[in-house]
């Protein structure tokens, strides 16, 4: 008993301390090395957190690069996808286009008797953002975090907590600002919560993401009920994100109320980051 | 002229499972996938146990903790995390090393599952403890499930490489 005791202990203590023929640090070194660095990150100091920003623009660069294969490969299979799908899509699109037509008649009935009302009871109208544009550098999903990393950082004034939009809809929330690049937290990421509003009753939830394509909608009203009109928007209920802004459909994930997002997630290459609200008259 | 051609070859050779640990740390390079939601394995941890045990002269320990570093960067963890993580994966590694005289498949596949365990608890209890994110349990676990399961498989055709360059085992 006590030497195979003895004899683990040996194999352990060699694995630890032994270099190897070619190996320049042991183990050990590096493991301490590791822990060290961990607790100075953790620590959340200036000098370290400034430090970290300028390597993160760094990796971030020579990451975009070394992506660029596989981003070729991606485009390559997506073009061809698109090409075999082409005559069935300008069908669908052809279709969706009389509809639109339709409700285009309706909607401006309802946009200027939306503004009728908003004057009577005098809303602040903000109507339009100041954004700044950017390209997705990396995209890169694990267990632990889905985001992505964008071209634009703190020099193009974008701050902690801002909203990105891709087509206009919601995507996700700035998390980490560097210098020359910032990392959004997208909608779908287990740390999303975002207070959401759903049209037409204006029921209020939080949309959280739970890691999947489809994040769910939680603390709805009771006897909540939706149709194919159901429609989620942000509320601006937290004071970080703008109110109105779409995210996404009402929809069914197994038995749970979720949302189709409107932008999905593994899908965007450019984004908007929404920099400050204007209202109608600065618009103008 | 051709002797040093051939020496240019064998070093480059020798080198591709690092340049393939690296691309996959730096790079956009996914595994984990939605197309089949719980779907993702760690294959980092894989390509680290294999070439710690069976030659340690081609992945450097300093390389495993510069890897992990880089990985935390990309993936916007506390740096050292991965780091951490691979170096006890490594750890298991040079133990199983240490510690058997004749290697199979099935004693690589056995400890294995150490070591993917002990990787993944560490990055699981540093990020729950030192971090404000949530991590799932269960896509933690499914990690560590398909990263044990396709390690045959990765085991097969690295074998089969290191017959190709015809590798000799030292250290």
């Amino acid at each position: 008993m006590s030497t195979s005791r003895d004899d683990f202990g040996i194999a352990i203590r060699s694995a630890l301390l032994q270099k190897g023929t070619r190996q320049k640090f042991s183990l050990f070194v590096l493991i301490l090395i590791s822990l060290l660095i961990f607790i100075l990150d953790a620590s959340n100091l200036k000098p370290i957190k400034v430090l970290r920003s300028i390597f993160n623009d760094g990796i971030y660069r020579i990451s975009a690069i070394s992506s660029s294969p596989i981003k070729f490969s991606s485009a390559t299979k997506d073009f061809f996808v698109n090409h075999i799908f082409l005559y069935k899509e300008n069908e669908e699109l052809k279709e969706e286009i009389k509809k639109l037509k339709k409700e285009q008649l309706s909607s401006t009935y309802l946009q200027t008797e939306n503004k009728q009302l908003q004057e009577i009871i005098k809303l602040e109208k903000e109507t339009s953002f100041t954004s700044v544009g950017a390209k997705i550098l990396l995209d890169k999903n694990s267990p632990y975090l889905n985001s992505v990393i964008i071209n634009k950082g703190g020099n193009s004034g974008i701050k902690m907590g801002m909203p990105v939009l891709s087509g206009g809809n919601l995507v996700g929330r700035i998390v980490e600002v560097n210098f020359l690049s910032s990392r959004i937290l997208l909608l779908n990421d287990l740390n999303s919560r975002i207070p959401v509003m759903i049209s037409p009753n204006g029921d209020q939830a939080i949309l959280t993401g739970i890691g999947k394509d489809k994040p769910i909608l939680e603390y709805l009203p009771k006897n909540f009920e939706f149709n194919s009109e159901s429609k989620v928007y942000t509320s601006g209920k937290d004071g970080v994100l703008s109110s109105g802004i779409p995210v996404g459909q009402v929809t069914f994930d197994g038995n749970r109320i979720a949302a189709m997002l409107y932008s999905d997630p593994n899908q965007i290459v450019l984004v908007n980051v929404i920099l400050q609200k204007e209202t109608d008259n600065e618009a103008n | 002229m051709a002797i040093s051609i051939k020496n240019f070859r064998q070093n480059f050779l020798r080198l591709v499972p690092l340049i393939l640990l690296i691309f996959i740390c730096i790079s956009e390079f996914h595994t984990q996938f939605y197309l089949w939601e719980i779907f993702s394995f760690n294959l980092q941890f894989i390509i680290i146990y294999y070439w710690i045990l069976r030659d340690p002269s081609i992945l450097g320990y300093g390389f495993v903790f510069l890897c992990g570093i880089i990985n935390d960067v990309v993936l916007s963890l506390p740096l050292g995390t991965s780091a951490l993580s691979y170096l006890f994966v490594t750890l298991v590694a040079a133990y199983v090393r240490n510690a058997t005289v004749r290697p199979t498949i099935f004693t690589d596949w056995f400890t294995f599952i150490f070591a993917v365990v002990i990787g993944n608890l560490i990055s699981f209890y540093l990020i729950n403890n030192f971090t404000e994110m949530n991590t799932g349990y269960t896509s933690v676990f499914y990690n560590t499930l398909f990263t044990f399961i396709l390690y045959p498989f990765f085991w097969g055709i690295f074998e089969l490489y290191k017959k190709t360059i015809s590798l000799r085992l030292h250290d």
